[in-house]
């Protein structure tokens, strides 16, 4: 079990990387042209006015004070306050976090659930009418982008069939799935053709391999072949390659909440960004970066335990 | 011989080639008996794994077909039978081992449940009674603790014992034939001796008929009772052993049996007499005092759990001008390290190389200009060190004009003089690697290595890879260019019997350090080190009267063995 000690020790290297992230997030977004107390309080704002809102949020002092303030209040477990929602950002991102969360969980089970089957199909057909249409199927799937697949599906599913939804989310466990459908088809579409190709590759690749010929030569049907002993080596670039997704969906989950209306974190991000919401946005990014790190961390995990031959 | 096993006649196999059909096995016809070892030698491309292959219907393309044949196994033909009959033929009746073990090996599954899988779904075991008869099967082919490892995974294991393992996983539906194709040729040789004696014992206890592949006519010798020579496809010759060693009725079986290295060349009787005739004449070209290399690996990021793997432990050698020195010892002794430091490839952590009296730890810039103008590399795989890009007289014109000893004019001269001096025709200046055989890739290697002008040459392995007849065809090379050219030779390989037709003076390193030093004719005659004579004993020698090993093999083997399956080849200290 030693391979699995580093379980408890990496999180130990994941405070500098934090540290660093904290940084950088913080001068970065007060480097952007702009007042937040401007844009509050309007362009017919006395100096005055401003001058007193600014002091309100600390913005007068100098940048490492501020900087100073926001990590000892991240010591309290606080990240200030928004100065558009004028409500602590930790209870504002926590509201936010639940549509984006599910709506990158949906996606992902449903880009795996569509990616095995689809490369197992093309891998064992490898040449013939099948691998070639999943070929061309995953090629478009890269090829579209993200607002006008869901557009489509929009069309298709919720005005012409009257299936799911067109926007919004719901307040019920089914409801919200229900909602989902559409925003994680139109996720889960690319990223299963990203993901799809890999497989595909590393498949035809495993079942040329002599381990395949080997489990062949004992007698192991095709069958037993492929899902004992091909898919199971075919996985951990995948899973790799799919980690990297994710920590990337994350952040970019914006197109799709704005175009299906969620209240995601994407959405609050961008508006945060427009009124020079300081505390929102190092908040957000922050939030990004932690879960980037960890889905990287549990990627890790999941490699260990596919490939015993992995050391961390 | 009773009532054969296996019978096969007139076995055609033809690959689809454009319009028409190209035979690759012609009408071979063959019987195995029960309970005995057939010896199928011939070299690369002979056909003999794909004869093999063809056996179990398992041709490795489907561009290639049976065209014409039988194979009467039990009764039955395997050619025409349907594909479900054959799932129960292919493990059930016929258990396969391959060369390599590490690629045929599943490296995410481990040992025990590859081998459980064929008797689960063989003999419809459950879970529990499967495991109980692979661990049963993991002691029979030599797990000291089948139990414990059992859940052991392929990586964590030597060589030697992963091909144990895969001979367990060939033994896991209690096959009556076991077809194992070159299964000692990636292994050390005391390791070989080991798994051949596995070989015959499994032969002994199970009444197992085997056909063992190989293109060392040693090894068969030591270990088959009748054999067949292939080549081109075609069954040239089969018979008895002991008939077929000593009068070989095919001229290709009698070249076969000539250049078995275990045959003792002419040339190494009479080189060491010019060695001795010239003694300290000059200075040693090449000096090594105290040498070590060591390697830090793993460790997290505050270096915790750091080990330093020691490769090279206090290596001193001194080789002088036009000196042919063999560096002789298993995987993992350091030979190859060696090798590398003496060029500059590797750091040093101690000690001190000097060639040429350019030291390479005091004034190492001065000392690499030298090495590279004047030491030359051999390499191990003759596809793989070449540009594949690139044709011959591009890649031979490329060094000679980086090393400026031609001017532009003179280029294509001496691409051609250097052709001709490892034999190869002119005309390969324009072809590329991929349109030429091993040896003919051999051969530009060392036309490379040549077009340096070196005074030295380092050859690590470098006929490792090829079949024995252009084996001693590179030999020859090797010995006409040391001889007509004053050129000192470095050669590194862990097959003795070459190092010995080839060399003046041998080296035998073990876990890093030389065991054993000096002229080929005294340590091979009278080995002083317990190591050596394992070494020796283990070869196979093409006389089926000399045994297999002794007993001394057999001990340095427990010792070589521990150090093996630690999963470390090298010794390990803790820092």
């Amino acid at each position: 079990m030693h391979r699995y000690k580093f379980v408890l020790y990496r999180p130990l290297q994941f405070l500098p990387v934090l540290f660093g992230i904290s940084i950088i997030t913080f001068v970065l977004v007060r480097l952007i042209p702009g007042d937040p107390a401007r844009v509050l309080l309007g362009s017919r704002a006395t100096p005055t006015a401003i001058a007193n809102i600014r002091a309100q949020y600390g913005l007068d002092e100098p940048i490492w004070t501020q900087y100073f303030y926001f990590i000892a209040n991240l010591g309290q477990g606080e990240m200030g306050k928004s100065i558009l929602y004028k409500i602590d950002v930790l209870r504002l991102i926590a509201t936010r976090l639940e549509p984006t969360l599910a709506l990158v969980l949906s996606s992902v089970l449903l880009s795996v659930l569509i990616a095995v089957p689809l490369s197992a199909i093309a891998a064992r057909n490898q040449g013939r009418a099948p691998d070639q249409i999943v070929r061309i199927v995953s090629t478009l799937g890269i090829g579209f982008p993200a607002f006008w697949l869901a557009l489509m599906l929009i069309i298709l599913f919720s005005v012409r069939l009257d299936i799911f939804p067109v926007s919004g989310y719901g307040n019920s466990l089914g409801d919200k799935l229900y909602h989902l459908a559409l925003p994680s088809l139109t996720v889960a579409l690319s990223l299963s053709a990203v993901l799809t190709r890999s497989l595909r590759g590393a498949m035809v690749q495993a079942l040329r391999s002599d381990v395949a010929t080997a489990a062949r030569a004992r007698g192991m049907p095709e069958s037993i072949v492929f899902w004992r002993h091909v898919l199971p080596n075919s996985l951990v670039p995948t899973v790799n390659l799919l980690a990297v997704n994710i920590g990337w969906l994350i952040g970019g989950t914006v197109v799709v909440e704005s175009v299906f209306a969620l209240p995601g974190m994407g959405q609050l991000l961008v508006r945060a960004i427009f009124s020079r919401d300081y505390m929102v946005v190092q908040g957000v990014a922050m939030v990004f970066a932690c879960s980037t790190v960890l889905v990287n961390f549990l990627a890790d995990i999941v490699t260990v335990a596919l490939d015993p031959r992995v050391k961390q | 011989m009773s009532a054969p096993q296996l019978s096969v006649r007139d076995l055609s196999v033809a690959v689809e080639d454009g319009p028409g059909q190209r035979l690759l096995l012609d009408r071979v016809s063959l019987d195995l008996g029960t309970g005995e070892i057939l010896g199928l030698v011939g070299e690369s491309g002979s056909g003999k794994s794909l004869f093999c292959r063809a056996l179990m219907r398992l041709l490795p393309s489907t561009k290639l077909s049976i065209i014409h044949g039988s194979i009467l196994l039990e009764g039955r033909d395997l050619v025409t039978a349907d594909e479900t009959e054959m799932l129960k033929v292919r493990g059930g009746s016929i258990g396969m081992i391959f060369q390599n073990p590490t690629s045929h090996l599943d490296p995410v599954m481990s040992v025990g449940d590859q081998i459980a899988e064929g008797i689960r779904y063989h003999q419809g075991l459950n879970r529990r009674d499967a495991r109980a008869a692979a661990v049963e099967i993991l002691a029979q082919v030599g797990f000291p603790n089948p139990d414990r490892q059992y859940d052991g995974y392929p990586h964590e294991f030597s060589g030697g014992m992963r091909q144990r393992a895969m001979i367990g996983v060939a033994l896991s539906s209690n096959p009556k034939i076991l077809v194992a194709d070159e299964p000692t040729t990636a292994l050390d040789v005391t390791i070989q001796a080991q798994i051949l004696r596995l070989l015959m014992d499994i032969r002994d206890k199970r009444g197992l008929s085997i056909i063992l592949i190989s293109h060392d006519l040693g090894v068969v010798a030591q270990t088959c009772d009748r054999i067949a020579v292939m080549r081109d496809g075609k069954l040239v010759e089969q018979g008895e052993k002991r008939a077929l060693l000593e009068a070989p009725t095919h001229p290709y079986t009698r070249s076969l049996i000539q250049s078995h290295p275990s045959m003792p060349g002419e040339a190494a009787s009479e080189l060491p007499d010019a060695a001795v005739a010239e003694p300290s004449s000059s200075r040693p070209l090449l000096e090594i005092d105290d040498l070590h290399v060591r390697f830090t690996g793993g460790g997290g990021l505050f270096g915790r759990g750091a080990q330093t793997v020691a490769a090279v432990k206090g290596v001193s050698l001194r080789v002088m001008p036009g000196e042919t020195v063999g560096i002789v010892g298993e995987s993992g002794s350091g030979k190859s390290t060696l090798a590398r430091a003496i060029l500059g490839l590797t750091p040093l952590s101690s000690g001190r190389v000097s060639f040429d009296g350019s030291d390479l730890t005091t004034d190492r810039a001065a000392a690499l200009a030298k090495l590279h103008g004047e030491a030359a590399m051999v390499f191990q795989d003759p596809y793989n060190a070449l540009n594949p890009r690139l044709t011959i007289g591009d890649m031979l014109s490329e060094v000679l004009r980086v090393q400026g000893k031609a001017s532009d004019t003179d280029i294509a001269t001496r691409v051609g003089e250097l052709l001709d001096l490892v034999g190869l025709e002119r005309e390969f200046a324009s072809r590329k690697p991929r349109s030429m055989s091993g040896g003919q890739c051999q051969r530009a290697g060392i036309a490379r290595a040549l077009a340096v002008d070196p005074r030295m040459i380092i050859a690590d392995e470098c006929v490792a890879a090829l079949d024995v007849t252009i084996q001693a065809q590179i030999i020859d090379l090797f010995r006409e260019l040391t001889a007509s050219m004053s050129l000192t030779l470095l050669f590194i390989a862990h097959d003795l019997a070459i190092v010995r037709n080839l060399c003046e003076r041998v080296v035998v390193m073990y876990r890093g350090e030389i065991v054993e030093e000096g002229l080929c004719a005294d340590v091979f005659a009278r080995p002083r080190h317990a190591y050596t004579a394992a070494l020796i004993q283990a070869i196979p020698d093409i006389d089926p009267d000399k045994p297999l090993g002794g007993g001394a093999a057999l001990e340095l083997d427990a010792v070589t063995q521990q150090g093996h399956s630690s999963g470390q080849p090298l010794t390990a200290v803790n820092q």
